[in-house]
C-alpha cells in the first residue's frame, strides 16, 4: 500500500527521495500501474512537477520526456505512422492520457506493441543522476533483476531517420496481440527485428547489417513460444508472414 | 494529506490518504456520477472524469495526483431544466442527444461517455465517426453496441455547430423496397481490413421496420413510438440511482476469502487473528452460521434444480469458492483481515474436464448428506440434471434418410460482464426487518430464497431493487446478498458488499460450456427426416440453472427445423443432455439461456449439410423450418422441469426476415460471387458471407407471472408500480408506453416505480425475455381497470353538465390527449376527473391492478447475417458487418428495441471471435480482468444493421413478442459460416480465433 506521497519540484529533490533507505520509494508517472499497488508498503514520488513531459527533436533524435503520455506522443506531429500505431495499440484511449512512456517501458510485457517498437528502434533511456544512457534492450534484459534504487529514467531517445514497420495478429482489432513483429531499418541497411505477443518482454530476433538470416532467427526465437494464447507452431509460421509484410515495405 | 481541487469550477480542499484513489475520494465526497466498474487496471473507464479537460480513469490515479488540477464530472455538465421555481440551463446538448437517441441503456457508462464526448467536441467540433469512436473507446459499454452513443455524439456535434438535425420523433424508417445495395462487386462496401476505417454512421437512429401484418398500427398513440426512456434524464445526469450510490451511518465493508484450490476439505480454519484486528467487526466461517441447503438460481418455486449450495461450507469446490466472510470498518482493514485467516486444506482430486465427471471412480463433488435432489439429479454420479426427450420416431427417421450427418461441436464458458458489478447493502430497519438493497434481476426470488437461509420469515425481509447497471442473466442469481445479510445479522450494522472485477470473473456465474453432438438424417432433396442432439453441459461446482439452461438448448435450437412434408406433420427429434458437476466456477443464466450454445451447433451443422448436398443454405433451412400454425415440437415434451402442455405457434415472420436481411446485406450479389470474395490488391484476404436462422421464447408458459398497479394523482398523472426489473433494457419505458396507450396520456404522465418487495406487486423478475410480454400484459390489465373507472366518472361528469346533449355512455368514451372524449366531441380533462374523484364528488381512488400469466410462449424468429474478411495467411478474422432481421411481434419502442438488438449482437460478436474463460490444470482461471477477457470497444465495431419484421402476436393485447435474448443466438454461427464461405475454414468450436482458422485452413 502507498503510505507516503511526494511531489518534488526539482530533479534533485526527487532523486533524494528515491535514494532514501526507507521506506521503499518508487517513481510515480501516470499512476496507471502503481496507484493500485497493494503491497509492499512504499512511498511514491510523483514526477508531474519536474517538467519531464516535453518532446524535443534534436537532429535525428527524438527526445521524449519520461512523463510524456502515450497520447501526447501519438499527437506529436511527425512521428512515424507505425510508431503511432504501436503506441495507440498499447492501451485504451483513456489510459493513454495517463500512461507515460517511461512507465510503459518499465511495466510493459511481451504483448506490448509500444515496447516492441522501442526495442526494434533501439531506443535508449537516460538515467539520472548518472546521466547514463542505456538501450531499451539492455534494460529489458536485466529488468527486475538488478537494483535501481535511487535511479530515475528522465528521457527516452528514439532515432527518427529509421524506417519502421509493425504488424500484429490479435483476436479483434483492439485486442492485445498474440503475435507481433516490429522491424526497424536504418539508412545504412542495419536491420533490427523484434517479435512479441508472448512472454515477459518482446524479444530481439536479430540486429544485423541487413535483414539476411532474420527468418531463420525468427523461427529459432519462437520455437518455445508456446502459451495459453497461441502455439509456438502458429507463432513461428505467422511471424514469418508478418516479417515478410514488414520487409516488403521497408 | 490535504489536496486542493477545482471540481466543476468550484474549489475544494479535501483530506485524503496517500493510497486513496481519485475514484474513492470523489465518491466519498458524493460524486456518485463517477461509477466504479470494479476493474483493477482501468480497463472499463466507467470511472472517467475530465482532468484538465482530458478523459481520465480515476480508479488508476491517486487522489493526491489530482492536487492542483481541474476536474469535470457529470454533475457539472447539465441539469434537469425545471427544478421547481429554480430554472436551469438544462441538459448539455450531448446529454440531450444521448437521451433522444436512445444511447442510454443501463446508464452505468453513460456519464463517462458523455464526458469523453465533451472533451472531443471541445477540441474538435466537427469530428468524423472514426474520431468519435476513438474518443469513447476508453469506456466499455456492454449494452448498446456503441451505435446509438456514436450517433448521439454526431448529432450533438451538429447541434452544437448550430446545424439543424432531423427529428427523432418521426415514424420508423419503412422499407419501401427491399434493397439498398444495388451494385455489383465493384460497389461493394470495403472491408475494414482494406482501409482500416469503420463503416459510415448516420445521425439517424431509427431501425427499419417491415410490417407484415398489423392492421391496428395506425390507431395507436404511444405504442410503436420512439419515446424517450423514462429513466434517461436521471441516468444522463449520473444521479445516485445504483445500489452502491448510498451512504449509511456505521456501514461496514464486507469481503470474502475465496478458495485458492479447486477441490478440498477445510481441515482447519483459524480466524482469531483476523477477529483481533482493530476495525474488524465480524469474521464468519461455516462454523458460525446455520447450514441450509439452497439454490442460488433466481427462479420460481419450486426451484427446478438441486439444492446443493450453502452460504459457507466445510468443503470448497472451485478456485474462487467461499471460505469466510469479513466485515470491517474499511475496505483496507477487511482485506488485511482476509490475509490473517489461516486455513489448512485437505486437497481432493478435482474434475476439470466434464467428460471425466461421469466416469466410474470419478471424485464425487457433492458428497454432502443434506443435498436435495431435483428430478434426475444424481450427485453420486456428479450429475446435476439429466434430460431425455424423444419426439416422434427418431430411429425410423434416420432409417428413411439418404444421408446421415454427424459431428461434434463445442462452445466455451463466457461471462456476462455487466459493467456494474454485483452490489448489495443490507441493514435492519426500525421494525427489525432486514432490508436488502441489491443489484438484482429477481428481487422477489431473492426474498423467498434467502428467508430460510437467514432464518427469517419472508415477511421480515424487504428487497429493494434500485437502478441496475446491466445484468444479462448474471444477476438472476442470489449471489452475494446472503454474505452481507449474514454479516448484518452478526453485527447489527449496515453492510455493503461489492464484487471487484476479479471476483466477477472467478466467483460469479457464466454461460454453460457445452460439447454438443449432432446427428441429422436428410433426404437428397434437403428434407430433414430426423434430428438428434446430445449435450454434455458443464454446470461447474453447483447446479444452479443447469437443468433449465440446458433444457432450453434443445427446446429452442432443436425446435426450429422440424423437417418438411410428412416429417413436418410428425417431426422426429431427439434431445438428450447430461449436466455434470466439475470443479470450475458455476455456470448460470446468461442472456440467451442455453440457446446460443444450441444454435452454434445447429446452424453450423445445417450449413455444412447444405453445402455437402449442394443445396442453397437459405432454401434448405426455410424448407425445414417451423411455420405459423404448427405445434411447437417441444411443447408436449418439456417445460423447464414442469408439466408440458401443447402450444401452437401463431406467428412466424422468418421468411420475411430472410428476405429483408438478404436485401440489406446484398446476399444475392455476394453469395457465390467469386469476384466479391476477392479483395483487390490484397491477395491474402478473402471475403465471406454467412447466415444463421434462430428462434427464442417469450417467457415460460403457465409459470411466469407479473403484476402491476396503477393509481391516478390529482393532476391526472399516474403512478405505475411494477415488480418487473429494468436492467437497462428499457422495460420501464415500454411498460409506461402501454399504460399511456390505454389511458390516453403522454408517457411523461406515467411515473414508473420498480421495484420494492414491500410496495410493488410480485413479478418473477427480468429473465426469459418476458417483461414486455408478461409484465406488459399485467400493466395493460391494470390500466384498463383504471380506464374503466375514468370513463364511468367522465360520463357522469359530462351527463351532469348536460347542456342539452344526449346521455353519454362510459363505453363510448375515448381516452386521448389527456382527455376523456365523448362521441359528440365534449370532453373532461384527466386533471378534472382526478380532482373530481379525489376531492369533489363520490370520492374514490381511481386505480387498477392486474397480473398476467400466459399459457403460451410465442417465439420470436430472426435471420442473422454476417460479412467477414479473413486473412488466409494468419487466420485473422475481421467481422465487417452484422445484419439482423427480427420478428419480435409488434415493436413497442423502435429505439429501445433496436438498442437491444445492437447490444445483443455485440455481445454475441464477442462469443463469436474472442470471449472465453479458460482454466489451467489446477482449475485456476486465465481471465480475471477485461485485459485478457476482451470485450468489444467502440473503435473496433463492425457495421450493425437492424430490421424489424412486425407480426401481430394474438396472445398479447398489443401483439408483442420478445426481443431481448434472440440477438445472442445467431451471430457466432453466422460469423463461422461466413468464414467457411470466405476461405473454407470449418470451425466447430467457437470462438473463431486466428489460430483455429489457420489450422483449419491447413487441414482444408
Amino acid at each position: 500500500m502507498i503510505i507516503e506521497y511526494h511531489r518534488p519540484k526539482t530533479l534533485e529533490e526527487a532523486l533524494g527521495l528515491l535514494q532514501r533507505p526507507q521506506p521503499p520509494t518508487l517513481p510515480l508517472g501516470g499512476g496507471t500501474t502503481l496507484s493500485r499497488l497493494k503491497e509492499p508498503d512504499c512511498a511514491v514520488v510523483d514526477l508531474q512537477a519536474l517538467g519531464l513531459n516535453q518532446i524535443m527533436l534534436q537532429g535525428n533524435i527524438l527526445k521524449i520526456g519520461a512523463t510524456v503520455t502515450l497520447q501526447q506522443l501519438i499527437d506529436y506531429a511527425g512521428l512515424r505512422p507505425d510508431l503511432v500505431l504501436a503506441a495507440r495499440k498499447e492501451t485504451t484511449f483513456n489510459l493513454r492520457q495517463r500512461a507515460t512512456v517511461a512507465g510503459s517501458v518499465v511495466s510493459g510485457d511481451g504483448r506490448s506493441p509500444f515496447l516492441a517498437a522501442l526495442l526494434a528502434l533501439d531506443a535508449t533511456l537516460l538515467w539520472m543522476p548518472r546521466e547514463q544512457v542505456e538501450s531499451v534492450g539492455d534494460f529489458l534484459a536485466l529488468r527486475g533483476r538488478r537494483p535501481q534504487k535511487g535511479l530515475l529514467i528522465t528521457e527516452l531517445r528514439v532515432a527518427t531517420n529509421v524506417n519502421f514497420k509493425y504488424e500484429a495478429v490479435a483476436r479483434t482489432p483492439e485486442d492485445r496481440p498474440i503475435i507481433l513483429v516490429a522491424v526497424a531499418k536504418w539508412p545504412s541497411g542495419r536491420t533490427r527485428v523484434v517479435v512479441g505477443g508472448f512472454g515477459k518482454t518482446p524479444r530481439l530476433v536479430m540486429d544485423g547489417p541487413d535483414a539476411s538470416g532474420s527468418q531463420v532467427a525468427l523461427r529459432s526465437v519462437l520455437q518455445d513460444a508456446d502459451d495459453e494464447w497461441a502455439s509456438a507452431a502458429y507463432r513461428q509460421e505467422v511471424a514469418q508472414v508478418l516479417l515478410s509484410r514488414c520487409m516488403s515495405v521497408l | 494529506m490535504q489536496i486542493r481541487l477545482w471540481i466543476n469550477g468550484e474549489e475544494h480542499k479535501w483530506q485524503v490518504a496517500p493510497h486513496e484513489t481519485l475514484l474513492a475520494a470523489l465518491r466519498r465526497h458524493g460524486y456518485y456520477g463517477v461509477k466504479d466498474g470494479g476493474c483493477q487496471h482501468g480497463e472499463c473507464g466507467a470511472c472517467a472524469v475530465l482532468l484538465d479537460g482530458v478523459p481520465t480513469n480515476t480508479c488508476v490515479m491517486l487522489a493526491a495526483q489530482a492536487d492542483g488540477h481541474r476536474i469535470e464530472t457529470i454533475e457539472g455538465m447539465g441539469k434537469h431544466p425545471d427544478l421547481g421555481w429554480r430554472k436551469t440551463e438544462g441538459l448539455h446538448p450531448i446529454q440531450q442527444a444521448l437521451v433522444e437517441s436512445g444511447a442510454i441503456q443501463c446508464g452505468y457508462c453513460t456519464p463517462a461517455i458523455a464526458l469523453a464526448a465533451k472533451a472531443l467536441l471541445e477540441r474538435n467540433p466537427n469530428p468524423t465517426e472514426e474520431e468519435v469512436r476513438e474518443a469513447i473507446s476508453g469506456v466499455l459499454c456492454r449494452c448498446t453496441g456503441y451505435l446509438k452513443p456514436v450517433q448521439a455524439i454526431m448529432r450533438a456535434a451538429a447541434v452544437m455547430r448550430g446545424e439543424e438535425v432531423p427529428p427523432i420523433e418521426g415514424e420508423p424508417e419503412a422499407m419501401a423496397f427491399p434493397t439498398d445495395w444495388p451494385g455489383g462487386a465493384s460497389d461493394a462496401p470495403k472491408s475494414a481490413l482494406d482501409n482500416e476505417v469503420s463503416p459510415s454512421v448516420r445521425t439517424q437512429v431509427m431501425p427499419r421496420i417491415w410490417t407484415v401484418m398489423r392492421p391496428e398500427r395506425q390507431a395507436l398513440q404511444r405504442v410503436g413510438k420512439p419515446e424517450i426512456k423514462v429513466d434517461a434524464i436521471k441516468l444522463v445526469q449520473g444521479k445516485p440511482a445504483f445500489a452502491a450510490d448510498i451512504e449509511m451511518r456505521g456501514m461496514l465493508i464486507a469481503k470474502v476469502l475465496h478458495s485458492p484450490v479447486a477441490h478440498a476439505r477445510i481441515k482447519h480454519i483459524d480466524v482469531s487473528k483476523a477477529r483481533a484486528l482493530p476495525g474488524v467487526a465480524a469474521v464468519l466461517t461455516y462454523k458460525d452460521i446455520p447450514r441450509v441447503p439452497y439454490s442460488t438460481a433466481g427462479q420460481s418455486d419450486p426451484i427446478p434444480g438441486p439444492l446443493d449450495t450453502f452460504s459457507l461450507d466445510e468443503k470448497v469446490r472451485f478456485v474462487g469458492d467461499r471460505v469466510a466472510f469479513v466485515a470491517a470498518e474499511t475496505e483496507e482493514i477487511a482485506e488485511q483481515a482476509l490475509k490473517l485467516i489461516e486455513v489448512e486444506y485437505e486437497p481432493l482430486p478435482a474434475i476439470l474436464d466434464p467428460a471425466d465427471a461421469l466416469k466410474d471412480g470419478a471424485p464425487i463433488i457433492h458428497d454432502e448428506p443434506d443435498y436435495v435432489n431435483f428430478a434426475e439429479s444424481d450427485p453420486k454420479r456428479n450429475l446435476a440434471a439429466q434430460i431425455r426427450i424423444d419426439i416422434g420416431d427418431v430411429e425410423k427417421g434416420f432409417q428413411e434418410a439418404d444421408r446421415i450427418y454427424e459431428a461434434e461441436y463445442e462452445v466455451p464458458k463466457v461471462q456476462q460482464s455487466h459493467i456494474e458489478p454485483h452490489v448489495v447493502v443490507t441493514y435492519w430497519d426500525e421494525d427489525d426487518r432486514l432490508v436488502i438493497r441489491t443489484s438484482t434481476q429477481v428481487p422477489f426470488h431473492v426474498r423467498r430464497i434467502l428467508a430460510p437461509v437467514l432464518g427469517l420469515p419472508v415477511k421480515r425481509i424487504r428487497v429493494i431493487k434500485p437502478r441496475i447497471g446491466g445484468g444479462f442473466g448474471g444477476k438472476q442469481e442470489v449471489l452475494i446478498e446472503d454474505v452481507a445479510a449474514h454479516l448484518t445479522i452478526a453485527t447489527g450494522r449496515p453492510v455493503m458488499y461489492v464484487y471487484n472485477r476479479e471476483e466477477e470473473f472467478t466467483a460469479a456465474r457464466s454461460r454453460h460450456p457445452m460439447r454438443i453432438r449432432m446427428k441429422t438424417g436428410v433426404k437428397l432433396d434437403g428434407t430433414i427426416t430426423a434430428n438428434a442432439m446430445y449435450v454434455l453441459s458443464d454446470t461447474g461446482a453447483y447446479g444452479c440453472h443447469g437443468l433449465t439452461v440446458t433444457g432450453n438448448t434443445g427446446h429452442k435450437a432443436m425446435a426450429l427445423y422440424v423437417g418438411d412434408g410428412e416429417y413436418r406433420k410428425a417431426p422426429n427429434i431427439r434431445f438428450y443432455a447430461d449436466i455434470v458437476y466439475t470443479n470450475k466456477p458455476p455456470a448460470g443464466a446468461y442472456r440467451g439461456y442455453g440457446v446460443p450454445q444450441g444454435f452454434w451447433a445447429v446452424e453450423r451443422h445445417m450449413e455444412r449439410i447444405a453445402r455437402d448436398l449442394g443445396l442453397d443454405p437459405i432454401t434448405f433451412r426455410l424448407k425445414n423450418a417451423l411455420r405459423a400454425g404448427e405445434l411447437h415440437p417441444f411443447s408436449t415434451a418439456w417445460s423447464e422441469g414442469r408439466e408440458p402442455r401443447p402450444e401452437i405457434i401463431h406467428t412466424v415472420g422468418l421468411e420475411e426476415c430472410v428476405a429483408q436481411g438478404k436485401a440489406v446485406i446484398g446476399w444475392e450479389q455476394k453469395f457465390g460471387n467469386p469476384e466479391w470474395h476477392q479483395v483487390p490488391g490484397k491477395p491474402h484476404l478473402r471475403r465471406g458471407i454467412g447466415v444463421a436462422m434462430v428462434m427464442q421464447g417469450t417467457a415460460i408458459p403457465y409459470l411466469d407471472m407479473g403484476g402491476a398497479s396503477i393509481k391516478m394523482n390529482d393532476d391526472g398523472s399516474f403512478n405505475l408500480m411494477v415488480g418487473a426489473t429494468d436492467l437497462g433494457t428499457g422495460s420501464d419505458t415500454v411498460l409506461a408506453q402501454m399504460a399511456a396507450e390505454v389511458l390516453g396520456v403522454p408517457v411523461e404522465d406515467i411515473i414508473v416505480y420498480s421495484s420494492d418487495t414491500d410496495f410493488t406487486p410480485f413479478d418473477k423478475g427480468a429473465y426469459a425475455s418476458s417483461t414486455t410480454y408478461i409484465s406488459g400484459a399485467a400493466v395493460v390489465k391494470a390500466a384498463q381497470q383504471a380506464a374503466e373507472r375514468i370513463r364511468i366518472r367522465a360520463a357522469k361528469m359530462l351527463n351532469q353538465r348536460g347542456n342539452g346533449h344526449g346521455e353519454v355512455k362510459p363505453e363510448d368514451i375515448r381516452l386521448v390527449d389527456r382527455k376523456a372524449v365523448a362521441p359528440d366531441g365534449r370532453y373532461v380533462t384527466m386533471e378534472e376527473i382526478a380532482l373530481n374523484s379525489l376531492h369533489h364528488a363520490d370520492q374514490e381512488q381511481i386505480m387498477g391492478i392486474g397480473s398476467h400469466m400466459s399459457p403460451v410462449a410465442p417465439p420470436p424468429f430472426a435471420a442473422q447475417f454476417a460479412e467477414v474478411t479473413v486473412d488466409i495467411e494468419t487466420g485473422a478474422v475481421t467481422v465487417d458487418r452484422l445484419v439482423m432481421a427480427v420478428d419480435s411481434g409488434v415493436i413497442v419502442n423502435p429505439i429501445t428495441a433496436s438498442g437491444q438488438i445492437e447490444g445483443g449482437m455485440t455481445q454475441a460478436l464477442g462469443y463469436a471471435v474472442c470471449e472465453e474463460l479458460r482454466y489451467d490444470e489446477q482449475g485456476r482461471p486465465r481471465e480475471k480482468d477485461w485485459v485478457n477477457y476482451h470485450i468489444f470497444r467502440a473503435n473496433e465495431m463492425p457495421e450493425l444493421g437492424t430490421i424489424f419484421v412486425e407480426t401481430f402476436e394474438p396472445s398479447h393485447p398489443f401483439g408483442v413478442k420478445a426481443v431481448a435474448e434472440i440477438p445472442m443466438d445467431g451471430v457466432a454461427p453466422a460469423v463461422a459460416n461466413a468464414v467457411l464461405d470466405a476461405c473454407g475454414a470449418d470451425i466447430l468450436d467457437n470462438p473463431v480465433t486466428p489460430e483455429k482458422v489457420w489450422r483449419a485452413l491447413r487441414k482444408a
